[in-house]
Order: C-alpha cells, then sequence, then structure tokens
C-alpha cells in the first residue's frame, strides 16, 4: 500500500507540474525601453459613473496624515449616501513602498478588496503594463481641459490614460519666517550650518530618490536617456549634485540621521525648531505649523542649482481603478468626485495639498489663505517627472540604494553613481 | 494468493502474524493522514517552486514567461546583492549562535545552582521566549531609535543606530540573542540535571578545581545537550526574517537570504528570480541539517525502537 | 545506581530524572544571586521598557525616559478602539486553536504509530518530519502565494492553518513520540491481552496517559502559531484574515504625523501577556516540551 501512495504521489505532482505551464496569455506589446504599449485592457466607459449599481467602494491609499482622505470619503458620502452610494476609507502604512506592496499583493490575488487606490504618479507605467488598471481613456480624454497638463501626463502611459489625477505636489524649502531665503542649493547648505541645519528625506526609499533628483536635474543630469534605453545617471553633473548632499552632511550641515527620515522624521525634527530648513512636500506647510512654529514657517520654491538651473520633481497621486473591482462605475464617480473643483478646492484651503486643477489656483479665497498658491502652480507646471518605465520601482531602488549609501559615507558619490548606473541598465534589460 | 501459499506448505498464520500483519495496516493507515498533510503543504510547494525558478515572469508585460533552466541560479548566486545578504546571514548565524550559547550556558549553570525559586525564575526566563517576535523588534526599535529611545541618552551618543550599517545588523543580533539565549538556558540546564553529583564529589575529593570540574566534567557531560542546542539555532539562525523585515525591511546591511528572496518575489515581482533565491536558501539550510541528521541519526532511531 | 542509570545507554525519562535528581547543595552563594538578578534585569527589562513606552503619550513618547512622566492608558483605549486590532486578535485566535486541534490529532496517529508500531523505515519518517521544521519558510510562502491566489483561498483562513501545518504537525508529532515512548508498555498489553484492538487500546489507554504531553504540545504549537509572522504578512491583506503578528507590523495607528510607537507599544503589551500568562501556568510543561528529545543518550 505504500508504494501504491508513493505512485499517487508522484504522479499528482507530475500533473500538477504540467498544469502550471504557460500562466495566461502572452500578450501583447513587445516593451522596448522607456515607453511602452498594454493593449487588451479593460476599457470603463465615461458613462459607467452615471448610475451605477448601489452599494459600497473601498478607497484605498497610505496613512492618512493630512485627513484629506477621510474628508473626501466623508464628503462624499453625504452626498451620496441617499442614493445608495457609500465609500469606506482603508489606510496603508506611510512608506510608499509599502503601499505599493500592499496594492500589488492585492492585484496579484485577484483581490477585489481595493476598488480605488490613491496610486503614486510614478505607477501608472508599471500598473497598467499589468493590466491591473481600467483604462480610463473616454472620461480622461472628455475631461482633459479640466486639468493640469503636468499631474494628466502622469496617468498617460502607451497611448492611454489610466487614472484620474487626483493630487499634485511639488516640493518647497520651508525655512523660519524672517531669515533670508538663499538662492542657491550650495547657499542653503553654507547658510543652514549656521541657522541649525537642513533636514531632508535621506532613508533608502523613494522619497530619496525625489530628494536627489531635485539637485540632479537641477545640475543638469539626466537618468535615462532620451529614448529611455540607456542609462545616463553616471554623468559629471549628477556626481557634482551627490558631492553636494555628501559634503553637506560631512560639514554638518545636514545631521547624519536624515539617512533614517522619511517624510514623517523630518517633520518631527523639524517642528522641534532645531533646524534651520526643511525640503518637504506641500502638505508640511499646514501639517508643521503646530506648536513652536505656528505661523513662523514660510515655503519657498526650490533654488537653483549653482552654475546650472532649476528643477523640481512632480510628486502627487493618481485614482486609479482596479479591474477586479466589483462596481467600477461607483469607482469612477468616486474619482471624479475627488477632482471636482469643490474638493480641489477644500484640499489645499484645508489641507495644503496641491489640486489638479488650475482653476483652483485663481480662485481668491486660495489666493489669500495659500501666500505661495502661484508659485506652486508655477512649480507644478515646470516639474519634471521621474523616469517613465514599467521597472521604474527597480530603477528607484537603484537610485536610492546607492546614493544613501553615499550619504551614509559608506560608498564615495562616484563609486555610488557608477553602481546605481549599471543596476539601472540590468534593470531596463529586465525581461 | 495467500492461500495459495499457504497450501504449498506454509506454516498457518499464527495469532502473532495475523497481529503483526493488521498492526502494520494500522500503522500505515495512522501514519499516512500526517504524511499526506506534509506532502501537501511541505512538499508540493517547494516542488512547484522550483517549477517557478526555472522560469522567468515577465515584468513589462502581463501574463508573459519564458523557460530559462538555470539561469536564475546562476545570475542569483553570482549576483553582489545575494551574495551579501548570504555573508550577512552568515556572519548573523556565527555571532548570534556563539553569543546565546555560552550566555545560555552561563544562564543554566547559575539557574542549576539557585534552586531556590527555580520554578519563578524559568518563567522569567522563559518570558523573552514567549514575546513574540514582532513585539521583541518593536521593543528593540524603540529602545534604539531617536527621540523615543534611552540608549542613546544614557550614552550620550547621537548614533543613529537602526540607520547606519555596523549597527543595525548588531542590534538585530542583540535582538536575537536576547530572545533565545533563554531557550538555550533550558536546554543546557536540562542537560545539566542529569548529571548526578556523585561525579563531583568525586572531583573535589580528588582536589579539582571548580574551573577544573567545569571543563573536565560538567562540558563533555553537556556535549550532547550543546550540540542540539547549537544545531536547532543554527538552521533557525539561517532562515532567520522577522528580525530584520520589522527592523529595517532587510536593508542598511541587514539583508538575510529570507528577505532577500522575499524582496525579490514580493516587491520586485520578480517570481522566477525570487523563487530560486528561496530554493537556494532551502539547499543551504538542508546541507547543515544533513550533519545534523548525521549526528542525531542514533537518537532518532532511539526513539522509533520498539 | 543513579549514576549507572544516568549513563547507561538506555534514556532515563526526563521527568523522573529532574524531579529526583534536585542537587543537595550547601546555601546558594552570593555571587549566584548576584548572576540571577542578572538574569532577570536581562529576561525582563527590554519587556518592561515596552510597558514603560505603552504607557507613554504626546511629549511624553519624546522624552526616551525609562519611567513615563505622565503615565496614561490612552494609547490601550485607542488600540481597543481600533477595529481591525480587535479583529486580528479574533483572527490570530481562530487559526492557531484550528491549526492546533489539526495538529494534535493527525499528530497523535502518526506519532503513536511511530513509537510503538512495527512499520518500515520509520526512522527515515521521522527523520522526514523533522527536516520539514527546518524548511525556510520562504522556500514555502512564495509559491503558496501564487498558488492560494489563483486558487482563491488568499486572506483567508484557510490558507493560513494549511501552511501552518508545515511547523505545527512536525512539532506535534516529535513531542508526542517522546511522550508516548514513555508510557508503559504494560498497561496496553494489558488492554489488547483483554481483547481490545491496538486502535482502541491507543484511544481508551494511550490517549488519556498521554494528556500531559498533548497539552504540551498543544501549547508549543499553540505559540507557534500565534507567533508566525512570513506567512501571515504574504498570505493576508486585509482584516479578514491577517493575524496580529502581520497587524503589529502595519500599525497605522491613530495620531496624525508620528510614527505611534505609543500604540505600537500598547498592542505589543496587549498581545504578550496572554502568552506569558500561558507561560506563568505551564512553564513545567513547556519545558518538558522543549527540552524533549535534547537530554537523551
Amino acid at each position: 500500500m505504500r508504494r501504491g501512495l508513493g505512485i499517487a504521489i508522484v504522479s499528482t505532482i507530475a500533473l500538477t507540474v504540467t498544469a502550471c505551464g504557460s500562466s495566461g496569455s502572452s500578450s501583447s506589446s513587445s516593451s522596448s525601453g522607456g515607453g511602452g504599449s498594454v493593449s487588451g485592457a479593460k476599457t470603463l466607459a465615461a458613462s459607467a459613473m452615471n448610475s451605477p449599481p448601489k452599494g459600497t467602494i473601498t478607497y484605498c491609499t497610505g496613512k492618512d496624515t493630512t485627513g484629506d482622505a477621510a474628508y473626501t470619503v466623508a464628503q462624499f458620502n453625504a452626498k451620496y449616501s441617499a442614493q445608495g452610494y457609500h465609500a469606506q476609507l482603508v489606510e496603508f502604512p506611510a512608506s510608499a513602498d509599502q503601499q505599493r506592496a500592499q496594492f500589488i499583493q492585492r492585484q496579484q490575488a485577484h483581490s477585489s478588496s481595493c476598488d480605488v487606490f490613491s496610486s503614486d504618479v510614478i505607477w501608472t507605467a508599471e500598473f497598467s503594463s499589468q493590466k491591473w488598471l481600467y483604462d480610463l481613456t473616454p472620461y480622461v480624454t472628455a475631461n482633459a481641459s479640466k486639468f493640469i497638463a503636468a499631474p494628466l501626463d502622469t496617468v498617460h502611459y502607451g497611448g492611454k490614460y489610466w487614472g484620474v489625477p487626483q493630487t499634485s505636489d511639488a516640493a518647497f524649502i520651508y525655512y523660519k519666517k524672517g531669515e533670508a531665503v538663499p538662492s542657491t542649493w550650495q547657499q542653503v547648505y553654507a547658510d543652514a550650518k549656521k541657522t541649525g541645519g537642513i533636514v531632508y528625506q535621506g532613508a533608502p526609499y523613494e522619497g530619496l530618490t525625489c530628494d536627489f533628483l531635485e539637485l540632479a536635474f537641477a545640475a543638469g543630469g539626466q537618468v535615462l536617456s532620451a529614448d529611455g534605453k540607456k542609462s545616463v545617471l553616471n554623468s559629471p553633473q549628477n556626481v557634482k549634485a551627490l558631492e553636494l548632499m555628501v559634503s553637506g552632511i560631512k560639514q554638518g550641515s545636514a545631521p547624519q540621521a536624515v539617512t533614517t527620515y522619511m517624510e514623517p522624521e523630518t517633520d518631527q525634527a523639524f517642528t522641534t525648531g532645531k533646524y534651520g530648513y526643511m525640503r518637504n512636500w506641500t502638505y508640511a506647510y499646514a501639517a508643521d505649523s503646530t506648536g513652536a512654529l505656528k505661523g513662523k514657517i514660510a515655503a519657498a520654491p526650490l533654488p537653483t542649482f549653482a552654475g546650472a538651473g532649476k528643477a523640481s520633481i512632480l510628486g502627487g497621486h493618481n485614482s486609479v481603478i482596479s479591474v477586479y473591482s466589483k462596481d467600477p462605475g461607483l469607482a469612477l464617480k468616486f474619482a471624479d468626485f475627488f477632482a471636482s473643483p469643490a474638493m480641489q478646492k477644500a484640499q489645499i484651503l484645508k489641507f495644503s495639498l496641491a489640486a489638479v486643477i488650475p482653476s483652483v489656483y485663481t480662485d481668491p479665497d486660495v489666493r489669500k489663505a495659500v501666500p505661495y498658491s502661484s508659485q506652486l502652480l508655477q512649480a507644478l507646471s515646470q516639474a519634471h517627472a521621474r523616469p517613465v518605465s514599467p521597472v521604474y520601482p527597480q530603477i528607484s531602488q537603484a537610485i536610492y540604494t546607492n546614493v544613501n549609501d553615499a550619504l551614509a559615507g559608506r560608498v564615495s558619490p562616484q563609486a555610488a553613481l557608477q553602481k546605481a548606473d549599471s543596476q539601472i541598465n540590468s534593470a531596463l534589460a529586465t525581461f | 494468493m495467500a492461500t495459495v501459499a499457504n497450501q504449498a506448505g506454509a506454516p498457518a498464520p499464527t495469532r502473532r502474524r495475523s497481529r503483526s500483519l493488521s498492526e502494520k495496516r494500522l500503522a500505515v493507515l495512522m501514519v499516512s493522514p500526517s504524511m499526506i498533510l506534509i506532502a501537501l503543504v511541505a512538499a508540493w510547494p517547494i516542488i512547484y517552486a522550483i517549477w517557478l525558478s526555472l522560469h522567468q515572469y515577465s515584468v513589462r508585460v502581463a501574463g508573459l514567461s519564458r523557460w530559462v533552466g538555470a539561469d536564475n541560479y546562476t545570475s542569483a548566486v553570482s549576483s553582489p546583492d545575494w551574495r551579501s545578504a548570504l555573508y550577512h546571514t552568515i556572519i548573523f548565524t556565527v555571532i548570534s549562535v556563539t553569543l546565546e550559547t555560552m550566555i545560555g550556558l552561563g544562564m543554566a549553570l547559575a539557574m542549576h545552582r539557585a534552586f531556590r525559586g527555580q520554578g519563578l525564575l524559568r518563567t522569567v526566563v522563559l518570558v523573552p521566549w514567549a514575546v513574540l517576535t514582532v513585539v521583541t523588534a518593536v521593543m528593540w526599535r524603540t529602545m534604539f531609535v531617536s527621540p523615543y529611545g534611552f540608549i542613546n541618552t544614557i550614552l550620550g551618543t547621537h548614533t543613529v543606530w537602526l540607520g547606519q550599517e555596523p549597527y543595525a545588523l548588531i542590534i538585530i543580533i542583540l535582538a536575537d540573542v536576547w530572545k533565545t539565549s533563554p531557550f538555550i538556558a533550558l536546554l543546557l540546564l536540562a542537560g545539566l540535571q542529569v548529571i548526578p553529583d556523585d561525579i563531583y564529589e568525586a572531583a573535589k575529593v580528588d582536589g579539582a578545581t571548580a574551573w577544573q570540574r567545569f571543563v573536565r566534567i560538567t562540558l563533555p557531560l553537556l556535549k550532547p545537550a550543546i550540540l542540539v542546542a547549537l544545531i536547532f539555532r543554527t538552521l533557525d539562525a539561517l532562515r532567520i526574517f522577522d528580525l530584520p523585515y520589522v527592523l529595517t525591511q532587510g536593508t542598511v546591511g541587514t539583508s538575510t537570504l529570507s528577505t532577500i528572496a522575499q524582496q525579490t518575489f514580493a516587491t520586485n515581482r520578480l517570481y522566477g528570480q525570487g523563487a530560486a533565491m528561496a530554493i537556494l536558501a532551502f539547499i543551504i539550510v538542508m546541507l547543515v541539517s544533513f550533519g545534523y541528521i548525521r549526528f542525531v541519526g542514533g537518537n532518532i532511531r532511539g526513539m522509533t525502537a520498539e | 545506581m543513579e549514576a549507572s542509570a544516568a549513563t547507561s545507554a538506555e534514556a532515563v525519562p526526563r521527568a523522573r530524572a529532574r524531579t529526583a535528581r534536585k542537587p543537595k547543595r550547601d546555601r546558594t552563594p552570593w555571587y549566584m544571586w548576584i548572576a540571577v538578578v542578572a538574569i532577570v534585569l536581562f529576561c525582563l527589562f527590554p519587556f518592561y521598557w515596552l510597558i514603560n513606552m505603552s504607557l507613554k503619550a504626546g511629549s511624553d513618547l519624546n522624552g526616551s525616559s525609562v519611567v513615563p512622566h505622565h503615565p496614561t492608558l490612552t494609547n490601550y483605549s485607542a488600540i481597543f478602539k481600533n477595529p481591525d486590532f480587535i479583529a486580528s486578535l479574533r483572527n490570530s485566535a481562530i487559526v492557531a486553536l484550528i491549526t492546533t486541534a489539526l495538529a494534535l490529532i493527525v499528530g497523535s496517529f502518526c506519532a503513536y504509530a511511530l513509537a510503538r508500531l512495527k512499520l518500515r523505515g520509520k526512522a527515515i519518517i521521522l527523520g522526514l518530519v523533522l527536516s520539514i521544521t527546518t524548511f525556510p519558510q520562504i522556500a514555502i510562502a512564495a509559491p503558496l502565494f501564487k498558488l492560494w491566489s489563483d486558487i482563491g483561498i488568499f486572506d483567508t483562513y484557510i490558507g493560513l492553518i494549511i501552511p501552518y501545518l508545515t511547523f505545527a504537525l512536525p512539532l506535534a508529532i516529535f513531542i508526542l513520540v517522546s511522550f508516548f515512548r514513555e508510557i508503559p508498555k504494560d498497561l496496553e498489553e494489558a488492554a489488547l491481552v483483554d481483547g481490545a484492538t491496538r486502535f482502541q487500546a491507543f484511544r481508551k489507554v494511550v490517549v488519556p496517559l498521554a494528556a500531559p504531553g498533548l497539552a504540551t504540545a498543544g501549547i508549543l504549537t499553540f505559540i507557534a502559531a500565534w507567533n508566525e509572522f512570513l506567512l501571515a504578512v504574504t498570505l493576508t491583506a486585509t482584516t479578514a484574515a491577517r493575524t496580529v503578528p502581520a497587524e503589529i507590523s502595519f500599525f497605522t495607528g491613530a495620531t496624525e504625523h508620528q510614527v505611534p510607537y505609543g500604540s505600537i507599544a500598547a498592542a505589543s503589551v496587549v498581545i504578550s501577556v496572554p502568552l506569558i500568562l500561558l507561560v506563568l501556568l505551564f512553564q513545567k510543561r513547556i519545558v518538558a516540551g522543549l527540552t524533549a528529545g535534547a537530554v537523551k543518550g
């Protein structure tokens, strides 16, 4: 009997092994470099949001540090629950990497637990090429003129639109009112030594990629070649930018601890009042105007890189709809609601999160309450996008792990960028 | 057919033989649910993982996969990241197992002598073992991260413990040593308690010093227990995942065989490469445990002898 | 006699060894008491620190003091108002209990067969069972994630219980084999002579006698299942099945832009208390189970 059992086991294994041979359809595009195309995705008609089936959709987003997500969900329910439409909020951990991991895990598992997801602008290429998102081209093209161009670009991939812009973001240098505003990065670091230091996000995660690229792009460097097929990270301009950051820490203009800071830690440090400057996103203006710093912080656009130019990185999130959603029409209704003028105005007024529609910036209420609103609009319109590629997470990983190594003094800036360069090239060659 | 054999002159089945036959059948019946379950939950996933590891699954195009044979293995073994993970894992294993055994032995010796309140002492000693690994990670994180932690305050330093390369791994080692020395202490204590007093008395009469008694009597007699502790802990340390994952997500020089496999598989969505790394970890652990089976084979035979 | 019993090849039953061999020694020297105090501090201080953190809130958290300046219970009330945390407690309890029950039932059959019955290759089977406990979890988690997603039991109880048996079943078998072997054969033989079948002997004679062993195996399996992290994190996504260790690492907390160490600490304390109580009540059993097979000849 034992022998019979043995044979049964072996044949079962053999069957299952052959059964799990080719997985799914060998679909669509030959992915060439950065640009690509996605075919065979599910498209959602714009009219789907008009009278969707009644029910509840789940909106998944990262830790709601500002309160914006909770507010929007509450407003949506206030407006639509009478008609039988509800939204509920699920929060993921604060770090962008973990939010992405959570969403990916659900999509890989074909789970319907997130109908709408607040997707960072850098994930569009990756998520859409995996066909995890609804193609929202009909809706977006019908509404394109309502949005600022740069954020709208972030939902564009392979000729289609994969989400609805939700929030946008650019970073600022925050400082204490009454102090001088430095005009170049070099001056920021020099002044920082006298005024207590500058804090920014230097932990090995996506945030560091942004902080580094702001200096790198300002210095005139790039990440990918024009056709997106090769890495050009190891350039003299990028090395100069990294050297400025590394010497900043060495000379004490920035505390060593920044190599472990994400946004919450940066806020924490700056609100103690000990540090003179902070590089952080738009939300920090309202979030950090508490306690000792109430009414005392000001925001200035990112300075020039001496001898080169200015740059800012476009951040923000888009509302994307999961293909496994059970009520995509209602999900679209929610995404549309999030982008409506009323919500976008509340977003910037109450939570100092950048809106994605230009009309908000010319609103007199907004002009009065947000003194830097016109600079913000300008920053958004001129912001650079991070490299667009389905393997962007690996590209970013190559950048942030090596930059962090350099900041912590483990490798020289040159060696760090050299290693990142070769890692990016391997990432671009990923199957 | 049995009857034919009987008719051919074989002795009639005695009561003993028929009981032995039904015993055998019963034995198989009782063992098979476990064997089937084990095949299902352990053998099957490993086989599927091997299957995955022989392919690559596209991160660009949904659903596209291709056969690559052993490529994932060769690229993992030659990748500097995986090698770092292997290096960290070995360092972690060697240092933490050594420390745990030494501290555990010290604790066992102390507990052996202090016989009053042994029950309470054993309970106290079991607390680190009972606390969840995740909670251990939280504990040690809150002790070392400024501004919440007291370590920097007490030492007067400003070190970013969990953000710097040698320190992060050191903290993970400390947390693991804290959590498992008690377990080793208990193992060794049980071993100590089987050593009879007469041997020590005889040695004292012969004029042996405490140190000589320790080295010449205690250690050799404790060898089996020490070896069991060493091997269990070595296998556990090679597979370490929880602590580095929660404390540092495997960054800052704390990646291990398990964390890098998980990151490759889950975060980077490189299923083939990730599965290969998981199987590599499996092979390494198996090689170490083969050594164990050779040593303890006698023990297992002893446990199943009738 | 005791010396020869210990040094003979036949292993002395551990239970008898422990109680009978309490050394008669002089009064514990003073330096040993220092060692004991050191041990207690070493084992308990980090846990005390955790309690300390859990009683701090607001600016007190940043104080890095060893005693809270303004002790408060807000963290505890916050986590108990957190439905996700309560759900994870429930999930952990259900998964751990079912895993333990299955491991004990199925494992006791196997252990009895290995300890008592005639079967060829028993050593191989036990060796196989033992080797399963050495599998790296990651080697199982990755393929299971893919498979569970495809067949739809991702993020369910059964999706966790099945892989949990990978360590629960071998653990139970290994402990129970030791305990079954210690039960004197005469009792079973007597039952067999009286006409019972082997299985009846097992059910009616051996199992009740092995109750302490079952309890030990049950406690250790329960704790192992409660503690499991990697599979919990990989194979669950929502509070439908997320267990406590995964929930803690996922904690987003109630406060705004502060990392909620206070609530994390409170949650950690809350889930550690039942385990510590278990240890307090059953420390003898736990030690017996942990040292099973370690102190043999």
